[in-house]
């Protein structure tokens, strides 16, 4: 068959045909499209699923549009090979959510059959791009417990690993510790450090190279062709990487409010651990063991002045710590002042452990540590300060920082300022529960943290990994965690965020398989998620390209480069498919095969609009796929009312709405676009990180262009949306449709 | 078929609580229960003796108990006073889970060439009335049903806590939310108001020594009593009934109210409600605060 | 094992609150108090104690020993076992309480030797142990002028209605007091437990 034939093909099942009348719907596809249409009262059924698998396999017809259910629903069973098939939700957005047999009602069906055949119009299957895979093998950096556990995984998936660690041995923190924190029932003991068997495994696993005494000085290229420079001028070619450079103590220097310094006697956890990895405790005043020993938790965490996060892991290693003293000497008294003991899970046994073994527990603040040990503590239990004497060792509880960052490199000029961009100055700690109501929180610096970077990225977007306000490396928590803002570059254990040994191995096991499946995908061309398999790509059309740059500065991935004549490079294995860059671009010249401002912008313009004398105003919602799109099936699913004014489509990201789409919608009489995405920020929910933030900006921008064409500010608004608020999605939806009724009808219609 | 037990009534039998005592002693005779008494039994001690008494000497005294018991057979021991059975039952589990006990009681027993081998089961009465008898026996010996009497199932304190949900208290219900009692009533024929007090305390023996410190303890259970519209509380501890009943007029006096509400043992309802006599069997004559709907209903 | 409990040298000692778990009943489990303050929260009377549970448990990790032995809040405990049930750690409190209360009587503590309690358990000890049997025209006669002769009069005339109703519905016999066959044996027993108890006298794991 030559050129395009799509067959449209109506559900009447599961109430469609009650509310409707499918003959007329029928007819907006027949009459106004001139396209092929066959009814079925039971379109999912394998009678239904034959009609249009025989039409496909008689060549009748080479693409679908589906009028039935959410394309959320039967994704299986409306699958045909790589035929594009476009879903016309008749179902869960419309009869669900509307009355039936109202003309209101008929209308919006029509509406979402006329955008459905639109969009089949305007896409095509994807040709996925071909760039060969050169490398399978994953470059872990980083030799600790979780560059380790993250070798050995790669390895056990059949994948070559290189693993380079800056130090002159293999192990990390771990190596040399006494003991570790439990990890196997009945999580009440000391556990022995097992970090020496995991080195032997690696040295012994012929599919994994490891180099001691080695950094990474630069690295090119993307998942499936980095090409990386070591330390010492070694080229090597690599599918994947995972980052494993885990965490550095905080310096104590910092710490004098707390006696470092005024004492010998006062040291922090890293040097106790260090004492007992050498034979036990002893004062370096004098050389004698301790009998009498406070903690102090939390020094120089959970503080503004220091470090704003939890560690997550110094109670437990205090515990470890002071069951340690007890077992050298049953009568040294051990204290440990706390604000809170954070024993998540199995932690729980061994503070149980430690109570039991007569360790004393003072929830409370210090308010003072004198050069005399005199340690005043504010007891918050027994409401009263109570100066602590006779003390002869304070150990402070120091926290993790990552090392996201070299800091035994110079802190390189060129990338520092696109990675200051990237931190968002506000602390997501700001709510993390403190007991006197909501601390005053000081201006951030918002500026990278010194040091040099630790892949050193040849990327147009810098040399760093994208990291969070406290340095931790950016990953979507919830969703994809070992994500990193780098397409095919994972993070793992205390570099992403604070764990101890047993979460670090199991992270390692996460980003170790992530990094295997991102060198399987781009040997597909297919994207990792979370538009997994997704084999469509950005096209930039150069003839039209005005090398303004916003694509490359606004891709939430670095995925597009400059190239010498500063026109954008894309790389394609680097991207995620949101289409932020499609959005982004002035000229509309950055499209997918199977998505474009075109396709959104006639799919817009495909829905009738009634004049202004019928009342009838039309909306329209911009809604992502990932959240608010799926929140509000859900809502038809509770059979909540909507204005049945709203016209929805769904979007790969806000990112990818161009502000041209809105000015179009205006321009041909929408009184008013909602766009509804995830939330941005710090604590993002956006499934590309930078999407629904983008929108944001652009749409601060859009006030002055709605003036330019006489109309109010308010008719276009952005709005957030989870996938948890099917409840409250439509009161948002109505409540503006309100709004948009008061400000009265767009003047440009009709015209 | 009747079921032998060896019986401790507890000082309180003899006293405050002489009302609980007949009417138990009617419906074991109905349900098939022989409650064969321990053998000049002592004090157990309460919740006071150990203050003055110390705690191995309060110990011993129910060990004195026991080996009375043990002395008549290996049935189980069961009372239906509340202290009664913390006491007896704290000393047998003590010398069953505590050699350096047992041996200590055992040599306190035999300086009066006694001793027992902390071989026997202590019990509740309402448990074994849940477990042993069960509701089906008892509302099958339901011969007049107190259709339409208004009762506040309350339970109190130890009758529950802190044994009735652990296998050696029997696992017979649970601490916050106990059904027993209201299935006790529910048998009878009468009507369980949904009592949220059930498990409130009166004060215990702090009420009968010190009465200002828990009084308004026991004007709270009256208060939501009477908002329930009840016609009498139901309880199946001596201490709680007579504290609550004796107290009402001085709780009157203090706050201004007007409590007159009967407060009654879950044992004398059942004594109706299975055909005895109201004062015959049920006692209900020896009720400070009188309950005459009691009989009225029961046909 | 120390006949009294020692006095802290400096807080946060330890002394104090090694004693009670070794000699207190339950006292084993009183190191694993998370101070969570479910028992506090439970309590019917914790408002009208000095210290709830709760906090009497870090005063002893404290060793704050006088204000503990002193506090009323071991008069106040109605025995209700609400926080023993409830305790996320099985901290029996009531137990504790029980014990502190008789270490505090026989250490001399004033608050506690002039306790209601300690007074109605002396006059409920009388009965139990001279007759067997507490008869509660003994208990609350004796308690009752445990004041003094002008307070027990009085206490005992406000009683009077009380005693009358209970005399009337049979509840209060008028005969001679209630006791046991087996009076000497008792006391041998009884004798021979004090006996033991001296031995180790840090009071409470025999109870």
């Amino acid at each position: 068959m030559e050129g395009k034939q799509t067959g449209v093909y109506l559900c009447s099942g599961c109430g469609i045909g009650e509310a409707l009348d499918m003959d007329a719907l029928a007819e907006v596809a027949s009459k106004e499209f001139k396209l092929p249409v066959k009814q079925s009262e039971c379109l999912c059924g394998d009678a239904g699923v034959k009609t249009i698998s025989d039409d496909l396999e008689n060549g009748e017809v080479n693409q679908v549009v589906v009028g039935a259910c959410s394309p959320r629903v039967m994704a299986d069973r409306f699958r045909f090979g790589s035929t594009q098939v476009v879903r016309a939700n008749l179902r869960e957005q419309v009869v669900w959510m509307q009355p039936a047999g109202e003309e209101d009602t008929q209308m919006l069906a029509a509406d979402n059959i006329r955008m459905a055949a639109t969009q089949s119009g305007k896409i095509a299957p994807p040709t996925p791009h071909e760039e060969s895979v050169e490398s399978s093998r994953v470059l872990v950096v980083g030799g600790g417990p979780a560059g380790l556990a993250a070798a050995r995984e790669a390895s056990g998936a059949g994948h070559e690993v290189l693993l380079v660690d800056k130090a002159d041995q293999l192990g990390g923190n771990a190596r040399g510790r006494t003991a570790l924190t439990p990890h196997k029932p009945p999580y009440r003991g000391l556990q022995e450090n097992d970090i020496e068997s995991d080195v032997q495994a690696v040295e012994n696993d012929n599919r994994i190279t490891v180099k001691t005494g080695t950094t990474v000085t630069e690295t090119s290229g993307m998942p499936g062709q980095y090409s990386v420079t070591l330390s010492g001028g070694a080229q090597e070619k690599v599918g994947a990487i995972v980052v494993a450079t885990g965490w550095r103590a905080y310096d104590p220097s910092n710490l004098g409010h707390l006696g470092y310094g005024a004492s010998p006697d006062v040291v922090t956890n890293v040097e106790l651990e260090g004492m007992l990895s050498e034979g036990g405790a002893r004062r370096r005043s004098d050389g004698n063991a301790p009998k009498s020993v406070a903690f102090i938790q939390c020094a120089g965490q959970r503080d503004h002045n220091h470090l704003p996060y939890c560690s997550s892991v110094c109670c437990a290693v205090t515990l470890k710590q002071a069951l340690q003293l007890k077992k050298a000497d049953p009568e040294t008294m051990v204290y440990v002042v706390y604000d809170e003991m954070r024993t998540p899970g199995t932690a729980e046994e061994f503070y149980r452990e430690a109570q039991e073994q007569g360790v004393i527990f003072i929830k409370g603040s210090v308010k003072n540590v004198g050069s005399d040990l005199q340690v005043t503590v504010d007891d918050h239990l027994l409401g009263e300060e109570v100066p602590m004497s006779g003390l002869d060792m304070v150990v402070l509880a120091t926290g993790m920082v990552p090392n996201s960052t070299d800091p035994d490199q110079e802190t390189p000029e060129y990338g520092a300022e696109q990675l200051d961009n990237d931190i968002n100055p506000e602390s997501p700690i700001k709510v993390a529960g403190y007991n006197n109501g909501e601390p005053e929180v000081p201006e951030r610096p918002g500026t990278a943290p010194s040091g040099g970077p630790i892949l050193n990225l040849q990327y147009r977007q810098g040399p760093h990994l994208p990291m969070l306000a406290d340095g931790f490396a950016d990953s979507h928590y919830i969703c994809f965690p070992y994500e990193t803002r780098r397409t095919g570059i994972y993070t793992c254990g205390p570099v992403r965020r604070p764990m101890d040994m047993a979460e670090a191995r199991e992270d390692a096991a996460g980003a170790a398989l992530k990094a295997v499946q991102a060198i399987h995908n781009a040997s597909e061309g297919a994207a990792v998620h979370p538009r997994s398999g997704d084999l469509s790509f950005p096209r930039i059309g150069y003839s039209a390209c005005t090398r303004c740059r916003r694509c490359t500065v606004e891709c939430p991935f670095g995925a597009i480069d400059e190239d010498d004549q500063d026109y954008p490079l894309v790389n394609p294995t680097r991207c995620r498919r949101c289409g932020t860059c499609m959005g982004a671009c002035p000229v509309r010249t950055i499209s997918f095969d199977n998505y474009s401002v075109d396709m959104l912008s006639s799919m817009i313009k495909s829905v009738e609009i009634p004049d202004e004398f019928d009342e009838k105003p039309r909306i329209l919602v911009m809604a992502c796929e990932n959240d608010a799109y799926p929140a509000l099936d859900m809502a038809g699913i509770n059979r909540a009312g909507l204005s049945p004014y709203v016209r929805i489509v769904p979007v790969r990201c806000l990112g990818s709405v161009s502000l041209l789409c809105i000015s179009d919608a205006l321009s041909v009489g929408y009184d008013g676009a909602l766009l509804l995405g995830c939330k941005s920020g710090d604590d993002y929910q956006c499934h590309f990180v930078k999407g629904s933030a983008m929108a944001e900006e652009r749409l601060s921008k859009v006030g002055e262009t709605l003036k330019s064409m006489m109309l109010e500010a308010e008719r276009v608004v952005q709005a957030e949306a989870s996938i948890a608020d099917s409840g409250r999605l439509p009161q948002v939806i109505n409540d503006f449709v309100k709004e948009i009724d008061d400000l009265g009808p767009n003047p440009f219609k009709g015209f | 078929m009747t079921t032998k037990m060896t019986y401790y009534p507890g000082c309180s039998s003899e006293a405050s609580g002489a009302h609980l005592d007949k009417s138990l002693q009617s419906i074991a005779r109905t349900l098939g229960i022989e409650l064969e008494p321990i053998e000049d039994w002592n004090c157990c001690g309460a919740s006071v003796n150990h203050i003055k008494g110390g705690h191995a000497p309060t110990t011993a005294m129910s060990a004195r108990n026991l080996a009375q018991a043990k002395a008549q057979g290996n049935q189980d021991v069961v009372t239906p006073c509340a202290a009664c059975f913390l006491n007896t039952h704290y000393a047998n589990e003590a010398m069953r889970e505590d050699k350096q006990v047992y041996e200590e009681m055992n040599e306190a027993l035999g300086a009066a060439g006694r001793s027992y081998d902390a071989s026997l089961n202590v019990r509740h009465i309402c448990e074994v009335l849940i477990n042993d008898v069960g509701l089906d026996k008892i509302r099958e010996s339901v011969k007049k049903p107190l259709k339409g009497l208004k009762v506040a199932g309350w339970v109190g304190c130890q009758t529950v806590r802190p044994h009735a949900a652990t296998e050696r208290g029997g696992n017979f219900d649970e601490y916050d939310n106990p059904r027993f009692l209201d299935d006790f009533i529910e048998a009878a024929g009468a009507e369980a108001v949904d009592f949220k007090a059930r498990t409130n305390c009166c004060g215990g023996s702090v009420a009968v020594m010190s009465p200002d410190k828990t009084i308004h303890l026991m004007r709270d259970i009256l208060q939501e009593a009477q908002e329930r519209g009840v016609d009498c509380i139901a309880t199946p501890c001596p201490l709680c009934q007579t504290n609550l009943e004796m107290y009402q007029g001085a709780i009157n006096d203090k706050y201004g109210t007007h409590f007159d509400i009967p407060v009654v043992f879950y044992s004398q309802l059942l004594a109706v409600a299975f055909g005895g006599d109201p004062d015959g069997d049920a006692a209900l004559n020896q009720n400070i605060i009188k309950a005459p709907k009691i009989a009225q209903v029961a046909k | 094992m120390t006949t009294t409990s020692p006095q802290a040298t400096r807080k946060y000692d330890l002394g104090f609150a090694r004693w009670v778990y070794e000699n207190v009943d339950g006292g084993d489990r009183l190191a694993l108090c998370m101070q969570c303050g479910t028992c506090s929260g439970s309590c019917p009377v914790g408002t009208q104690m000095d210290y709830g549970p709760r906090k009497l448990f870090m005063m002893i990790r404290a060793g704050m020993k006088d204000a503990v032995l002193s506090s009323n809040t071991l008069w106040n405990c109605v025995s209700c076992y609400n926080c023993v049930v409830r305790c996320p750690r099985q901290v029996p409190v009531t137990y504790i309480l029980h014990d502190l209360a008789v270490v505090a009587v026989r250490e001399g503590y004033k608050e506690a030797v002039e306790s209601d309690n300690a007074r109605f358990s002396a006059a409920f000890n009388f009965s139990a142990e001279r007759y067997g049997r507490t008869d509660e025209r003994i208990v609350t006669g004796k308690f009752y002028f445990s004041e003094g002769l002008s307070a027990g009069f009085k206490k005992g005339m406000d009683n009077m209605k009380i005693a009358w109703n209970m005399v009337k519905t049979k509840r209060m016999p008028l005969g001679l007091p209630h006791k046991i066959k087996g009076k000497g044996e008792l006391k041998t027993i009884l004798d021979k437990a004090r006996e033991i108890e001296e031995r180790h006298k840090g009071g409470g794991k025999g109870n």
